[in-house]
């Protein structure tokens, strides 16, 4: 059982240090946790199964419309909002995928491409559901058994959040499935003569990561206390894709690592280049594929090879 | 007589106005090594795509130990017992090599997801993998379990190729040119291996264009010309075959 | 009627620009296989290049766009040579160029955002900004210019690859890679070169349809993803389909825009939607590759 000992003593180790922290560190940190947990979905969609696809940040936006549409125009109570929550991001997953697993490689990033950009539209043209182009603002989560969940241990409700993903998706790549998933990656017609579904794990991986990616906005939804379309827009999209090749495309670490290097970059560069940090996104992704296609990962394993 | 593992009645193949394989008949016993070999173009690619689920036919029938396959998808061939090669090797290039034959043994895995999930299947899952060291032994890869796909050499790679498939625990075996660049060492353990799974009991079907190679190891050998079956016997009948002779000479003939 | 010709007229002239941008990609994708949605951004920078060289140095038009195009070529090939050879060379899967080019994305848009004010930036017109009538068309001198332009490219390159030498060792690239360069055919120098076309009719694109829209850093990924959604419709096998792809788009959206009973803003969703379907049904397009 020491597997899940070491689970439960990273979540303790992740969720106290939020106590330790003033509110604007408190804001940055619960912000890092939330796109860690989103490049470990994607990292197993895209680095694991191989699957191309810039729907992922959709579905945060649709997870987090959902709940907040649900619970304050619709008035639904909390765990009801929960659950038809994620049932819509498992439905438009399923609508999404199970078509798209037949389109070859690159063509499904761009039917998730178009599905992103759709969703954007639709948000800035949905009028007073959704807010239009200004979102919804001045909301909160409401008391859970009468009792008010912020500050830090809302941020610790983050970090159970990040350490349940982990240890998810953790669990299905050490097994029959992780291994489906990877040969599938590197050659599906080999993977199918071996015996995979290969569109069933497909469609499969593409739903869970995508309804992982739904609750992982559900829970944002909480942070700002605001929605709009710019934040779940192509650029957030993109730069999911580029912290998880940097950080090393396939690996766990490589997801934690991408996602802590390029979420904090910005915070370093502003001094020098003000907001055109993506530049140097753009140059470290090209780096990354040219000169080290296993990500920072890749290179500490081959540093501690040698 | 045991009924065959692998039965091919009146099996035609046409793509689009070529006629690729036609009314071809034949079967493969438990433990038996069939050879199928022909000229080029003759249709033993096509044959043995049809027999391994990559495509369709348009006339005949294939049974396997009795069930009809024709047709169905490749995972489901696989999971009844049917694993095939690849001539030019397709590895996993993500994986280690034991990994690469873990996945063979795909459809062998009883424990579903939601085992996954909870942690139930780690005795499944070190069994499996005690079962695939086995297997890379077998082949003669032993103790390169850990390595990358990417440095192993041709050879080693063809030897993989074989214990991914036999990782599926399969009751016939389809070999695609096994043969085919590898050098006479090689070659030599390719026939001791193979010799080694029919003596297991499991049905072989290889297809061939090295003549060296398949006469001395085959129980019993097919031969096509044309996408016809010009002849069925044992190997020493098919080296005196003049037929043979004919379709091998006539093909070398009309490429003058 | 008259307000459909009028339509008409200007959508043939998106439909025009749209068709550019998808052959920029056909271009690229038929001897390589690579799809680079970095031609969204080439056409910015060539709108940039008008920027600086029509509207602050006032150049001639006929010379500032020939010097833009040339500019763009060059940045085609320089692209290629950076981010796409060393990975083909080193036998990198073909998800490595495309995910290279995405990073290259943002290079150029940052670049462009670094160099200008972000407000949008104007390009003059090349013929002012009159009306022209003819016969029961009327339009714009700009649309009926574009429509010329795109015209003469898309003849240009189709008699490129029906007749001329050098057209057909692309079309053989594209059938069959191994079995060209056995035939002796350069395939390096046929990738560089198809870059440099890309991007130089991106260029143009970009060019042509700055005067009404003006530059902006901005503007690259709409282009991108409406010149792919045309690509995807017109099919890739032919110059041809590209214009058509085009010329479907643009009229599908403004006809949509003009006469469906939704919301306007909804409009943009019409290539979306087109491309979701299109990938879904009809991945090889309306048109067949020639055999």
């Amino acid at each position: 059982m020491s597997g899940a000992l070491r689970w439960l003593g990273a979540l303790v180790l992740l969720a106290g240090a939020s106590f330790f922290m003033s509110d604007y560190h408190n804001d940055v940190y619960r912000k890092l946790m939330l796109w860690v947990t989103l490049a470990l979905g994607y990292n197993f969609l895209f680095g694991i199964c191989g699957q191309v696809a810039f729907s992922h940040f959709a579905f945060y936006g649709i997870g987090a419309y959902s709940v907040v549409i649900l619970l304050f125009q619709l008035h639904v109570p909390l765990p009801i909002a929960i659950v038809l929550g994620v049932a819509v991001c498992i439905l438009v997953a399923l609508a999404v995928a199970i078509p798209s697993t037949r389109l070859e490689g690159f063509y499904l990033a761009l039917a998730t491409l178009a599905l992103g950009q759709l969703f954007i539209v639709v948000l800035n043209e949905g009028g007073a559901v959704t807010g239009g182009n200004g979102g919804i603002a001045n909301y909160r989560l409401p008391d859970i058994f009468g009792v008010r969940i912020r500050g830090p241990w809302y941020t610790a409700v983050i970090a159970t959040l990040l350490v349940g993903t982990f240890a998810l998706l953790w669990r299905l790549d050490h097994s029959w499935f992780g291994r489906a998933c990877r040969a599938i990656r590197d050659n599906a017609e080999a993977a199918a003569a071996m015996g995979v579904n290969v569109a069933r794990v497909k469609v499969i991986v593409f739903t869970l990561t995508s309804a992982l990616a739904g609750i992982t906005g559900m829970v944002y939804a909480f942070v700002d206390n605001t929605v709009n379309p710019p934040i779940f827009g192509i650029d957030n999209a993109f730069l999911l894709l580029f912290m998880v090749i940097v950080g090393g495309a396939g690996r766990h670490a490589g997801a934690i690592i991408g996602a802590v290097l390029l979420f904090l970059l910005p915070f370093f560069l502003s001094p020098l280049v003000g907001h055109h940090h993506v530049l140097v996104f753009g140059l470290l992704v090209v780096g990354a594929i040219l000169a080290a296609p296993k990500g920072l990962i890749g290179l500490y394993d081959a540093f501690r090879r040698s | 007589m045991p009924s065959a593992v692998l039965e091919v009645r009146n099996l035609t193949k046409r793509f689009g106005g070529l006629t690729a394989v036609t009314g071809l008949d034949f079967e493969v016993g438990e433990g038996e090594i069939l050879g199928v070999i022909g000229p080029n173009g003759a249709g033993k690619s096509t044959t043995f795509n049809v027999i391994a689920g990559t495509f369709g036919a348009d006339q005949g029938e294939v049974r396997f130990a009795g069930v009809p396959i024709l047709g169905l998808a490749q995972h489901r061939i696989a999971a009844l017992g049917v694993m095939r090669t690849f001539q030019h090797n397709r590895p996993f290039s993500g994986m280690p090599v034991l990994d690469n034959v873990m996945v063979g043994a795909h459809t062998r895995f009883r424990k579903g997801l939601w085992s996954v999930l909870l942690n139930r299947s780690l005795n499944e899952e070190s069994e499996r993998r005690r079962k695939a060291q086995e297997l890379v032994e077998f082949v003669g890869l032993g103790g390169l379990a850990e390595a990358d796909v990417a440095t192993l050499s041709f050879g080693q790679g063809r030897l993989l190729e074989i214990a991914r498939a036999l990782a599926g625990e399969p009751r016939l075996l389809l070999l695609d040119e096994p043969a085919a660049g590898l050098t006479p060492d090689e070659l030599a353990r390719l026939a001791e291996i193979i010799r080694g799974i029919a003596a297991r009991g499991i049905a072989v079907l290889l297809i061939e264009h090295d003549m060296h190679f398949l006469l001395p190891l085959a129980h019993r050998v097919v031969v096509l010309n044309f996408g016809a079956k010009i002849a069925d016997g044992l190997p020493a009948e098919i080296r005196a075959d003049p037929a043979v002779a004919d379709a091998y000479l006539g093909s070398h003939a009309s490429a003058r | 009627m008259q307000d459909f010709l009028e339509l008409a007229v200007s959508a043939t002239a998106s439909g025009c620009v749209y068709g550019l941008v998808a052959l920029a990609y056909l271009l690229m994708i038929r001897p390589t296989g690579i799809i680079n949605f970095a031609v969204g951004e080439w056409a910015m920078v060539g709108a940039f290049g008008g920027v600086v060289l029509l509207t602050k140095y006032e150049w001639n038009y006929a010379l500032g766009m020939a010097t833009v195009i040339a500019f763009m070529a060059a940045v085609g090939w320089a692209t290629e040579r950076i981010a796409v050879r060393p990975l083909v060379e080193r036998g990198a899967p073909i998800l490595a160029p495309i995910l290279a080019l995405l990073g290259m994305v943002m290079v150029f848009r940052e670049s462009i955002s670094v160099s200008f004010p972000p407000d949008p930036h104007a390009v003059p017109y090349p013929f002012g900004l009159g009306r022209l009538e003819w016969g029961p068309l009327g339009g714009s001198y700009q649309s009926f210019f574009i429509v010329a332009v795109s015209l003469l490219v898309f003849a240009g390159f189709w008699l490129f690859f029906e007749k001329s030498l050098w057209g057909r060792s692309f079309e053989a690239v594209a059938l069959n890679r191994r079995a060209a360069a056995l035939m002796g055919i350069n395939l390096s120098r046929v990738t560089s070169v198809s870059f440099a076309g890309g991007a130089a009719v991106a260029g143009l694109a970009g060019l042509l349809v700055s005067p009404n829209v003006s530059a902006h850093y901005l503007m690259g990924v709409p282009l991108a993803i409406q010149g792919f959604t045309a690509l995807v419709i017109g099919g890739v096998g032919r110059v041809e389909g590209a214009l058509l792809g085009g010329l479907l788009l643009s009229f599908a959206e403004q006809l949509a825009a003009r006469y469906a009973p939704i919301a306007s803003g909804f409009t943009q969703g019409v290539p979306l939607l087109l491309l979701m379907l299109f990938l879904i049904f009809r991945p090889t397009g309306l048109l067949q590759a020639r055999a």
